[in-house]
């Protein structure tokens, strides 16, 4: 019962980082209807950029983040104003945009060669002061960082929300995902709502790096793992949703743990693929029927 | 801009089949001069990619998809054809088909569903098929009775000089075969282009509610080319595999494969005859170059190569190399020949 228990709860703090990192794709979708291929390199970036400070100032992850989140999300909105507006601005009037998915493509594999040429293939890790402090709630015991990842993501979530439908710039970002034609009549500049929608989606991804490199390892391909489960995540709670993105990530971290309980880990994967497929094939809008938020 | 497109595609068409013929009777000839088994192991592989990039090209480039994940068909076809081989002795040659019939149905799985939905969807249910083969076949020892060892990967029992199961000695065997193969299917690709469901395909890849209101079923034709595409995928892995003579899931079934095929497709234009060819002429010299001078230590550093050139044709040749050579081609053929070949579009 305890093993059920404990195996419930740390598939939901891992989840919650899947969730942040489906966050991010799930907003550029929203606005833009681009997927980004390219976001788990963004977060394989930000996870060497915060790796990085650390070793180098010893300045901590979440402390950090005052750094780190203004770069990322410049380096999101310079990545949409030079690279996909360009291209995007071809296929306006197309209503599948094949070329910027390729761009996207394009970018992850660079970005993981490019990684990979100039940090090299070894895995890297911090050792932060909270590394290996556990808290026991009852018989279950769960590691510091995680539950800090799980909270951060959990704030992060609300003030994103609030953001969205609250701020003027929010409610500019929903206008332009929900008919970009209509908030340009109603004098949006959707260009830049998009290079800042662009921006506010790698500096989530930048979050969910940060938050996940106390426990986790960074490497150049890493963000092949998070891409990957950040489509499944997106997919299962529904394109452009948001609380889709975020209980996605929570089923994908749950189904997760329990196959690592298990099984062999290496058939978990084959599980959540196996999902994935299913899901595509028989419910593509979606598990939750949530509409998208736009 | 419209126009520009239909009239440029109607001259490729005309020029095209005397552009292969030469380049075919080339490369019949080539082996008569040069011997070098260095130089063929090259020609093999580049080759290879210009059949595997034709042949996804027929999905990619005229449906007007993105597929991902075009490893896992190869995978398929290598994996089906050694099984056969190794439990019931059956020839590779005619193993082959049976490996390509299997791609093609998973392929018809795969676009049944999502060639109805937005295009990120199918690009998705690509990668995640490619993704989902080669966890089933790490973590498998044993399918169905036949013994595929997992993460290990199958060994071809070599039988030395052995035409009939598809095992030669000799590298320019296998030159000529795969040689035989692209050009076979650089005529498929070439008489569908003519055909109404290339036309089909372009008008559903390009506008697809104006294509459906004309009466067009758009996902049926994209199935089909899907199919034939997925077929000539798997009897491209039957032959990397005899090439080879060993396989292991990593190897074969790996989306580095898969980015690779639609790479140098899409950079060298996709939706164009030669297109593929040019690309893979163009790209894999430079990524063997870049592999063995750079990428000694780390695998896969020569896909940057890939991944920096697809993002500069994106910006500014969309359709890719073929562009810029289609207009040195006209403009060639203008000052040198008779009279230019876009007269009629002069007036616009």
């Amino acid at each position: 019962m305890d093993i059920i228990l404990a195996t419930i709860i740390n598939g939901i703090l891992m989840g919650s980082v899947y969730g942040l990192t489906a966050l991010g794709l799930t907003l550029i979708f929203g606005v833009m209807k681009v997927i980004n291929f390219a976001h788990g390199s963004f977060l394989m970036a930000a996870m060497f950029l915060t790796y990085y400070l650390f070793r180098l100032t010893g300045i901590d992850p979440y402390l950090g983040l005052v750094i780190t989140l203004p770069l990322l999300f410049a380096f999101g909105y310079f990545t949409q104003q030079v690279l996909i507006r360009p291209v995007f601005k071809i296929e306006r009037d197309v209503r599948e945009p094949i070329s910027v998915l390729m761009l996207t493509a394009g970018l992850w594999i660079f970005m993981d060669a490019f990684a990979l040429a100039l940090f090299g293939a070894f895995y890297k890790t911090i050792r932060t002061s909270y590394k290996g402090a556990v808290i026991h709630l009852g018989d279950v015991t769960i590691s510091l960082s995680r539950l800090y990842a799980f909270l951060t993501t959990v704030i992060l979530a609300i003030l994103f929300y609030l953001f969205l439908k609250k701020t003027r710039l929010g409610q500019a970002i929903r206008a332009t995902g929900q008919d970009r034609d209509a908030a340009r009549l109603m004098g949006i500049n959707i260009d830049r709502i998009y290079n800042v929608a662009f921006g506010i989606g790698i500096a989530i991804v930048g979050v969910a790096g940060a938050v996940l490199l106390p426990f986790y390892y960074v490497h150049p391909v890493v963000g092949v793992v998070f891409d990957i489960r950040a489509f499944i995540v997106v997919v299962l709670g529904g394109l452009g949703s948001i609380p889709g993105a975020l209980l996605g990530g929570v089923i994908i971290g749950v189904v997760e743990s329990f196959g690592a309980q298990f099984m062999t880990a290496t058939w978990t994967e084959g599980i959540i693929y196996a999902m994935f497929i299913s899901v595509l094939f028989l419910k593509p809008e979606g598990l939750f029927g949530f509409k998208a938020e736009w | 801009m419209k126009k520009e497109r239909g009239q440029a595609k109607t001259m490729i068409i005309d020029r095209t089949p005397w552009i292969a013929l030469i380049g075919i009777v080339i490369l019949l000839v080539l082996p008569v001069f040069i011997q070098s088994p260095t130089f063929f192991q090259f020609m093999i592989l580049i080759l290879w990619y210009a059949y595997l990039t034709t042949s996804w090209n027929l999905v990619g480039g005229f449906a007007g998809v993105l597929p991902l994940g075009h490893a896992a068909f190869a995978g398929i076809g290598a994996y089906a054809s050694s099984v056969l081989f190794i439990h019931y002795g059956l020839t590779p040659w005619v193993g082959m088909f049976a490996g390509a019939f299997l791609a093609a149905i998973v392929g018809i799985i795969v676009g049944a569903p999502t060639f109805k939905l937005r295009g990120a969807y199918f690009a998705l249910a690509t990668i995640a098929i490619c993704e989902f083969l080669r966890v089933i076949l790490e973590n498998t020892q044993k399918f169905l009775g036949f013994d595929i060892n997992g993460a290990r990967g199958i060994l071809l029992p070599l039988k030395g000089h052995s035409p009939i199961n598809y095992q030669f000695l000799d590298k320019r065997y296998y030159y000529y075969i795969i040689l035989v193969m692209l050009a076979i299917i650089f005529y498929i690709t070439y008489r569908i282009a003519q055909s109404k469901l290339g036309y089909y395909l372009t008008a559903g890849g390009e506008e697809k509610e104006g294509a459906e209101a004309l009466g067009i079923n758009v996902a049926k034709c994209k199935l089909i080319a899907m199919a034939i595409s997925t077929f000539f995928t798997g009897l491209g892995g039957t032959f990397y595999m005899q090439l080879v003579h060993y396989i292991y899931p990593r190897g074969i079934v790996s989306l580095d494969l898969s980015f690779e095929i639609a790479f140098i497709a899409i950079i060298g234009g996709r939706g164009t005859l030669l297109g593929p060819i040019v690309g893979a002429v163009l790209l894999v010299p430079a990524a063997e170059l870049t592999r063995t001078y750079l990428g000694g230590s780390y695998e896969g550093v020569h896909l940057m190569l890939y991944g920096a050139v697809l993002m500069a044709v994106m910006l500014f040749k969309p359709r890719g190399i073929m562009e810029p050579l289609e207009a040195l081609y006209r403009w060639v053929h203008g000052k040198f020949f008779l009279q230019p070949l876009t007269q009629t579009d002069r007036g616009e």
